[in-house]
This record gives C-alpha cells, sequence and structure tokens, in this order.
C-alpha cells in the first residue's frame, strides 16, 4: 500500500481521532471509494481539493467523538453560564465594565495604528537599512543658522568620493519650471532634477522604458504615471517631446509609477541631472555653498553611520580650509531613510513630514486610554468581589480548588476582554474614515494594513487580559469559604489600598491630559491672536508664469499689470519673489558691512520686491525710508528689517541707516528699516531679512481685492491673465488660508489629544462612577446608623465623599509637575509661546475635583437621604 | 425520539434507502438522489442525515461488505426499520390522500 497517497491518510489519521466510533469506518469507506472514483474522472488537484471538502464537512459536532474531557467541557459551560449570569445579573457594572474596555481598546487602537503609519514610511525600498539622506546645517559664528533637508551641492558626491564606505549617490534639485507639449501648460506638483542612477538606486521600477538609460544623458526627462497620462492620454509618451519653459526640449525617456504616499518622496516629473549642469555649471556636483540639494548615499552593508559621521568634521576642515570651518562651520548628518519622514523638519522638505513628538505624544495618550479602562475592570471586579465570596464560598464547599477557581475567573476576564475587543475592532474598521478626516489627511491610512492591524489587534487582547484578569481572580480565588458562608467578611486592607492606588492612577492620567489639552488650546489661541506685523486679508497671490526670455515675460508683465490697475475689483497689487507665510527661499550667505572682514559676514534670508510691497502688506518703517520708484537707483538700495540689524551688528536703527553692506561682491545701501514681522508663522524666529528692489516681476503677484465679492474678483483676473499670458495656468491661492495652514498640524494635534482626553476622562468617571456606586451602597448601613443616631447631611457626605477626594488631590499633586515639564517640552518647539501659570494647572485640576465630587455625592447623596429603617430593617 | 415529522431530505434519504434495498450505504444514497432528483448534496450532508434518522429510530445500520476500492473497509449499510416503514408509508398515504381532495379544476385538467 505504499502507493496510497498521503492525503488519505491525513484523512484517516484526523477523522479518526474526531468522529464517533460507529460511524467513522463507513464515513473513510465512502470517502477513499469517492476519491477514486473522482481520481480517473476530474483529476489528481480536483479530487484533492473535493476531498479536503469533504473532511471539512465532516468537521461537525453532529460526527464528534464523545471527548474523554467531556468535563471540562461541562465546566467550561458552566462557567460561562456563570458569566453572563453574572452580567445580567449587575447590568451597571457590567455595563461600565464592558463600554469602558471598548472605548479603551477602539481609542487605543486608532492612536496605534496612526502612530504605526507614521513609524512605517519608505519601508517599500529595496536597501533601506542602507540608504541615508545627508541633511546639512549651516552655522555662522558658531551659531546655527539654517537646517536644510535639501543641502550643499557637493556634498553627496564628495563623500562618494572620498568615503569607501560610501558605495553609490543620488543627487536631486527642485525646479520650478513650467511645461508644455502641444501647446497646452501642465500644472507640477513635484518636479525635480534628478541623477541618472536615481531608479536603481531607490529600486524603482520603469513602467516604460529603461531604468538605467532613462536619466543618462543632456535633456531627458520621466513623468509619473498619471503625469504621463494627463499630458499623453493613451499614446505612448516615449520619444516625445516636452518643452520646458517655452524654451527647453526634453525628450521623454520614462514612466515610473506614481510614489506610494507613505514615502517622504514625491516626484510626478524628473528631470536628468545632466541638463542641470548644462543649465548652470560643473559646481551643481562640487560646491559647498550652494544650497538646495538632497543627496542621498547608500553605504557599504555593515557600516555604523555614526563612525562614518564623525570622519564629517575633519575631512571638510580639510577640503574647506580650517577658517571656513570654524566661521561658517557646515555640519552634515544622515538621516536613516526610513526615519526621513518622522525626525526631518528642515528647509526644503519634499513634501510635509511627520512630527516624532506629536507621533509618540499620542501613543503614551492611547496607553493611557488603554490603561484607564483596564483599571476600571480591575477596580469593579475586585470591588465587586464581596457579593461574589458566596459563590467563592460555595464553589469551594462543593470541592472547587483554588486553581479551578482561578481559571474561571480569568476564563469571566477572557469573556468579558473577547466581546469588548470584538466590538471595538469592529468600531475602529467603521470609523476608520471618520477619524482619517479628523486627522486631517485622507491618505492617512487605509484599511489594508491589516496584518499589523491583527498583530495588534490580538496583543493588545492578550495584554489586556492578562493586566486585568490576573489580579481579581487572585483575590477572588482567596476567600475562606468557612467566614465567607459566615457572612464575615470583609475587603482585605491591601487590597483596598491597591485599589486606591489604582483610582489614583486613572485621576493622574486624567489630570495629564485635561492640563495638556488646556495648554495645547491656550497655545494656539495664543498663537492665532499673534499680532502679525503683516495684512493678509483679501488677499490673492498669483503665481507669475516663466517664459523663453525675460524680454518676453516683461512684455506680457506690462500688460497683465495694466489689466490689473485697470481692473475694478482690485485695490491694489504688487510683485515680490516670495509672500509672507512662506519661507524666503533665497537664504544668502556671506554678507557683511564694508568695513568688516569676511570673516565677520552672516546669512540672511533674502526678498526681492517691488517697491511698494512694504506699504502693500502693512508693514511698519521704524527708520529710514521704504523703496520709492521716483528716486531712481533703487536697484543699489535695500531695506533690513530688525533682526537683520542686530545680526549686522546695530542695536539702534537709526545707526544702520546709509550703511553700504557687501552682498555677494556688491555694494548696497541701507535705505530704511522695517519692524520685524511674520514673515513665517509667529511659531518660528523672526528672522534677518534683506529686501531688495527687484522692479520686474518673478515670484509672486499679490493683489488686494476691493470686492467681497471673491468668485466674481477672480474670474475678472482670470480674465486680465489670459488676455496676458494666453494659456499660461493661472495658479492662486487666498494669503489668509495659505497663511493660516501652517497651524494646521498643531491645530490637529490639539483636536486629536482633546478627543482622547475626553474619552479618557470619560471613562475614569464611569470607573469612578461605578465604584462610587458600589462602596456607598456597601456603607449604607453605617449611614443607616449614623443618620438615626443624628448625624447632618453634611456630615455625611463629607464623610462619604473625602475618601475619593483624598484620592484626587494626591494625582493633582503628582500630575502638576509631570504634566508641566511634558507641556514645556512641546511648547519649546514654539518661538511665541505661552508662560506655563499657576492657571494652566489650577483649571484643569477644578475641572477634575468638579467632575469627582459631582460624580461621588451623586451616590453619596442618595445613600444618604435613604431612610434609615429601610436600610436597617433587615438586621 | 425528537418530533416524528420529516423533512424533505430525510424523506428522500428514506426513500433511497428502501429503494437500495441491499445496499444503501453513505455514497450510494448520495448517487441515487443525484440520479433521481439531479440535487447534489454532500457526503456529510447524507452522514448527517441518517445519523438524525437512526436517532429518531427509522433507521438502522449494520457494517457489511468490505470492497478493495474502500481501502478494505466495510459500508455501513442501512435499512428501514418497521417504524421507519410505517413512517414513509403514512407520509405516502397522507400525499395520496391530499393528491385525491384537490378538484381536477385547481390541476387545469377539469
Amino acid at each position: 500500500m505504499d502507493s496510497r497517497p498521503k492525503i488519505l491518510s491525513i484523512t484517516e489519521t484526523l477523522l479518526e481521532r474526531f468522529c464517533k466510533e460507529s460511524i467513522v469506518e463507513g464515513v473513510l469507506g465512502d470517502l477513499e471509494e469517492c476519491y477514486f472514483e473522482n481520481i480517473n474522472t476530474k483529476g489528481k488537484l480536483r479530487s484533492n481539493l473535493t476531498l479536503t471538502f469533504q473532511v471539512i464537512g465532516f468537521l461537525r459536532p453532529r460526527f464528534k467523538k464523545k471527548s474523554k474531557h467531556s468535563n471540562i467541557e461541562a465546566m467550561l459551560t458552566n462557567y460561562l453560564t456563570a458569566t453572563f449570569r453574572n452580567l445580567n445579573k449587575h447590568k451597571f457594572y457590567a455595563f461600565i465594565n464592558i463600554f469602558g474596555l471598548i472605548v479603551g481598546m477602539s481609542a487605543g487602537f486608532m492612536i496605534l495604528q496612526y502612530v504605526y503609519h507614521q513609524l512605517s514610511y519608505d519601508q517599500h525600498i529595496a536597501d533601506k537599512e542602507n540608504i541615508y539622506r545627508i541633511q546639512t546645517n549651516r552655522y555662522n559664528q558658531g551659531e546655527l543658522s539654517t537646517q536644510w533637508a535639501a543641502g550643499a551641492a557637493g556634498a553627496g558626491n564628495l563623500m562618494y568620493q572620498n568615503f569607501p564606505e560610501v558605495i553609490e549617490f543620488v543627487n536631486l534639485h527642485s525646479s520650478r519650471a513650467q511645461i508644455s507639449y502641444d501647446r497646452k501648460y501642465f500644472e507640477l506638483s513635484h518636479p525635480y532634477y534628478a541623477a541618472k542612477n536615481f531608479f536603481t538606486f531607490f529600486s524603482i521600477p520603469l513602467l516604460k522604458g529603461n531604468e538605467e538609460t532613462a536619466l543618462d544623458g543632456n535633456m531627458k526627462v520621466a513623468l509619473s504615471e498619471t503625469l504621463a497620462k494627463k499630458i499623453f492620454g493613451d499614446e505612448d509618451p516615449l520619444g516625445k517631446i516636452i518643452t520646458q519653459n517655452d524654451r527647453w526640449d526634453f525628450e521623454v525617456t520614462g514612466v515610473f509609477a506614481d510614489f506610494p504616499e507613505k514615502s517622504h518622496m514625491k516626484f510626478d516629473l524628473l528631470y536628468s541631472f545632466d541638463s542641470y549642469i548644462t543649465f548652470t555649471s560643473e559646481r551643481a556636483m562640487t560646491g559647498w555653498n550652494w544650497d538646495g540639494f538632497l543627496n542621498y548615499v547608500k553605504l557599504h552593508p555593515g557600516t555604523d553611520p555614526n563612525q562614518l559621521s564623525e570622519k564629517f568634521d575633519p575631512w571638510l576642515t580639510e577640503l574647506r580650509g580650517e577658517e571656513d570651518q570654524e566661521n561658517f562651520r557646515i555640519e552634515l548628518i544622515l538621516q536613516p531613510l526610513t526615519k526621513i519622514h518622522l525626525i526631518s523638519n528642515y528647509f526644503s522638505e519634499i513634501k510635509p513630514t511627520g512630527n516624532e513628538k506629536t507621533t509618540y505624544f499620542l501613543l503614551i495618550i492611547g496607553f493611557f486610554v488603554l490603561f484607564i479602562a483596564w483599571i476600571n475592570y480591575v477596580n469593579l471586579t475586585t470591588a465587586r468581589a464581596l457579593s461574589r465570596a458566596k459563590e467563592v464560598g460555595v464553589r469551594k464547599v462543593m470541592g472547587g480548588h483554588r486553581n479551578q477557581l482561578i481559571a474561571q475567573f480569568l476564563f469571566e476576564s477572557l469573556v468579558l476582554n473577547l466581546i469588548s475587543i470584538c466590538i471595538a475592532a469592529g468600531l475602529v474598521i467603521l470609523l476608520y474614515p471618520v477619524f482619517n478626516q479628523f486627522v486631517g489627511n485622507s491618505e492617512m491610512y487605509t484599511w489594508p494594513e491589516a496584518p499589523f492591524f491583527w498583530v495588534g489587534l490580538v496583543s493588545v487582547f492578550f495584554l489586556g487580559f492578562l493586566l486585568s484578569g490576573f489580579y481579581p481572580a487572585f483575590v477572588l480565588s482567596n476567600f475562606k469559604p468557612i467566614s465567607v458562608l459566615k457572612g464575615k467578611f470583609a475587603s482585605s486592607n491591601s487590597g483596598n489600598n491597591l485599589r486606591k492606588g489604582l483610582v489614583t492612577f486613572q485621576f493622574l492620567a486624567s489630570v495629564i491630559l485635561i492640563t495638556g489639552t488646556y495648554i495645547v488650546y491656550q497655545q494656539m489661541n495664543y498663537l492665532q491672536s499673534q499680532d502679525l506685523g503683516v495684512s493678509i486679508e483679501q488677499t490673492v497671490i498669483i503665481q507669475t508664469p516663466v517664459f523663453q526670455s525675460d524680454s518676453v515675460m516683461a512684455i506680457k508683465d506690462e500688460v497683465f499689470r495694466n489689466n490689473l490697475s485697470s481692473n475694478p475689483s482690485v485695490l491694489e497689487f504688487t510683485t515680490s519673489s516670495e509672500v509672507p507665510g512662506r519661507s524666503p527661499g533665497w537664504n544668502a550667505g556671506g554678507i557683511r558691512l564694508l568695513s568688516q572682514s569676511e570673516s565677520e559676514s552672516n546669512q540672511y534670508r533674502v526678498l526681492g520686491v517691488n517697491a511698494n510691497f512694504p506699504d502693500f502688506y502693512g508693514l511698519d518703517i521704524v527708520a529710514g525710508r521704504t523703496f520709492d520708484d521716483s528716486f531712481g537707483a533703487e536697484e543699489s538700495n535695500v531695506l533690513f528689517n530688525e533682526s537683520a540689524i542686530r545680526q549686522i551688528g546695530f542695536s539702534d536703527p537709526i545707526d544702520a541707516l546709509d550703511q553700504k553692506i557687501n552682498f555677494w561682491g556688491d555694494t548696497f545701501n541701507i535705505a530704511g528699516v522695517v519692524k520685524d514681522y511674520r514673515q513665517e508663522s509667529p511659531k518660528s524666529a523672526f528672522e534677518p531679512l534683506i529686501f531688495r528692489y527687484f522692479p520686474s516681476t518673478s515670484g509672486f503677484y499679490s493683489v488686494k481685492l476691493s470686492s467681497t465679492n471673491m468668485r466674481e474678483a477672480i474670474d475678472h483676473i482670470n480674465a486680465d491673465w489670459e488676455d496676458a499670458f494666453g494659456a499660461k495656468i493661472f495658479d492662486f491661492f487666498f494669503l489668509d488660508d495659505h497663511y493660516n495652514q501652517q497651524y494646521e498640524a498643531e491645530m490637529k494635534f490639539g483636536s486629536i489629544f482633546g478627543l482622547f482626553a475626553i474619552l479618557a476622562i470619560l471613562v475614569a468617571c464611569l470607573g469612578l462612577f461605578g465604584l462610587a456606586s458600589y462602596i456607598t451602597n456597601l456603607r449604607a448601613k453605617e449611614v443607616g446608623v449614623r443618620k438615626v443616631l443624628g448625624a447632618s447631611l453634611r456630615q455625611l457626605l463629607r464623610l462619604l465623599t473625602w475618601d475619593f477626594i483624598k484620592l484626587v488631590l494626591i494625582s493633582i499633586i503628582v500630575a502638576t509637575p509631570l504634566s508641566w515639564f511634558v507641556m514645556n517640552n512641546w511648547l519649546e518647539d514654539f518661538d511665541t509661546r505661552i508662560q506655563l501659570g499657576l492657571l494652566a494647572f489650577l483649571i484643569p485640576a477644578l475641572l477634575i475635583v468638579v467632575i469627582a465630587v459631582g460624580t461621588v455625592t451623586f451616590h453619596t447623596l442618595r445613600t444618604a437621604n435613604l431612610n434609615p429603617a429601610e436600610t436597617l430593617h433587615d438586621e | 425520539m425528537k418530533g416524528s415529522n420529516l423533512g424533505e431530505l430525510e424523506e428522500l434519504v428514506m426513500l433511497s434507502v428502501g429503494i437500495l434495498y441491499d445496499d444503501a450505504y453513505g455514497l450510494a444514497i448520495q448517487r441515487e438522489i443525484k440520479d433521481r432528483c439531479n440535487r447534489s448534496i454532500t457526503i456529510s450532508t447524507v452522514h448527517s442525515v441518517t445519523s438524525r434518522l437512526e436517532e429518531k429510530g427509522y433507521l438502522s445500520a449494520r457494517y457489511d461488505g468490505a470492497t478493495p476500492e474502500r481501502g478494505g473497509r466495510r459500508k455501513r449499510l442501512f435499512t428501514l426499520t418497521t417504524s421507519g416503514q410505517a413512517q414513509i408509508s403514512k407520509m405516502k398515504q397522507m400525499r395520496d390522500e391530499m393528491w385525491k381532495a384537490i378538484p381536477g379544476i385547481a390541476l387545469g385538467n377539469g
């Protein structure tokens, strides 16, 4: 019988174990007969499959062998019955327990899922462990001045040439050019110039074209799938020519799949880097004082990045000279690829990154909520131990062993946890879209992250089961049957203390969460009520188009300006290289007074503006004058802001007037000083700003509208635009919206924090409510006696509530320094921040006292108002 | 006895057992129902129904008739018990009477 198929012997073993003896022979015979019949008619695979389903069909209770362990089954059935009877009998406590667990688990889950999402960026890249991005920090006279995500031009290349540990590098540079095909212009979100080995470096396969050669050579371009579809429709994009800035023709040599959302990278168009070198110079591969280049390096597997980083400083000193490295230190930092999303938030990121602190804050909150729910379970179960003492006594007398009792109570906890987690999982799945929206990122996470979800579900379940199940099980099983059945029973002191400890912890967590929420909201309010020093209302910003030459642009610009001037819905307009609410992209180093030495020079942010820019934006001039077109030769004048004046070495703005500065070899005259205003949001510090006079337009038109009918005004301006620029893309936004977007992350954080704080407090209060109701019920007789002896309601209230108030007070005392520490840490990220006064801690503390007292008083009042005759009549 | 009513499938199985008389085992019953009623039921369903009928006392089972294609195992052969025979006869009689009670016009052959 050695040719007998294996599946048959498996079937035999399985069914012989499972099925009743009376039928098993007949069944196996039938199956085997059927199997051989099938093998002849349907082939092996299908008969195997059929057999498998048939066997599964036999695994039902009807055919089941009478188990030898049937008493275990009976016992479990009994436990289950006892559990449900018990839940049924005490519906109120059951509700608090299960509801708390559900809320806690759902909240914990959503947060875990969010945190997991934040922590798992760029996991799809094949060589991710060995890839690092080089972040560039620049120092001025020992002081950190700028932190670039896209740093020095030569960093990657030179590192590659110098260190054998670096086996490959890739560099990218962003582009602001516009492209057209067949006279149509297309909007780009993230166009970059990329090194020729970009696709092989990140092992990104091309949908069309060759990964190795697509970006190799001059004037080549690869497009994302979406963009290619938008430009070419169903035509084959390969070999087509698209035009950059009406001037340069690029050949499409590749199409790549859109980047996944869970990546810090997002490109829709990649020009070959060689083209950039052709447009600029070889220094794009070697320059040290030219920033804006994303550099990625791949290290030899097994290289310790820390050891490598230590070699950077000596190497840079050797390369740049001791003086340069001392005065204008460059620090290069290796950012592990998969962490970039979380840890990096510097100049010129590709797209908005995450926030490490927020992520970990949320993780802590998630666990708080979960722990609070578990504590509820432990508290309520042990507190109610008294009412179950008789059950335990009887079980023990009937021969129940302690271990069996432990098993019983663990089983109960298992059942409750199971019910809760099933409902919670359902809720989480249902609420995903809502939570996503709440977090504010529709692409935040999607359901297919299922493996993590299930692993998380199971581990949360077991953790909860163990944490919440063991203690009550041991307490309950410990009762002595004789004393219990005699009715003499008092809960042990140590149990009481533990319960008190747990309640204190719950309140501790709640106080921290309330304080946190309060402070986050205060800070947000404070930020938004800041005087920005710049007026951003009713202003539309339009990005300027790019033309093949400046002279063409100048002609068309003139037309547009004339159109705007005669447009009745336009109050005034100006142009500038950047607008408030955005970081001034131009960061220029080496600027100093003529009288200063080169080593005293500094970095400044530079804005190129039209003469009326300061007036338009309502900037205050604290000294000197603003630009004026009628003055002539304004090109050699600059305006400084107060911070810039201080940085260059004057404490009084007046002293700086008419001082001459050296700006990259040219001499400029400081004509006026502008009061510091919030160029970016109040989150960041005032930065030294220099305004240069650029009468020609490049960057943005800022248009102030007179009419309140925005729609109509925009349509009107759009008509002006088309008249002047034809098919060029009319890319506009409202400045106040745009400016406020800068607070969005904090707003989101605030609302998430608030939401989970409320959930935590809700669960904690439910627990307190249950506990208070139980304990006051226990003391009903005592209250009755006291009443009979003449105690007043006030005295009774004090007696009953004081125990709880004490716990709340302790938790407030412990929580205050903790929350001070945590929130102070959070506030450190803000340049403009509230000071943590006493009030920030008093108000949440008061709130929690009120909630706690309210909860407890509700019960004590009821107990205290009971007629003593009723509570005492059965004595 | 768990109630004496027969479900439709139970009735079919009992009739098949009757038809097969001396060779009524699981697979044969399944084939019989397939051939006569054109209904595919799984082998586990057949066994489930027969065991239910055994519980009701309508079928009895014995082991006999081993063949090589069954791996040398005996067949579990079913026969109708006396009460089983009585039950299906009663069923048939009841149906016949009901058929007779239908006026011809209701069946469209007035």
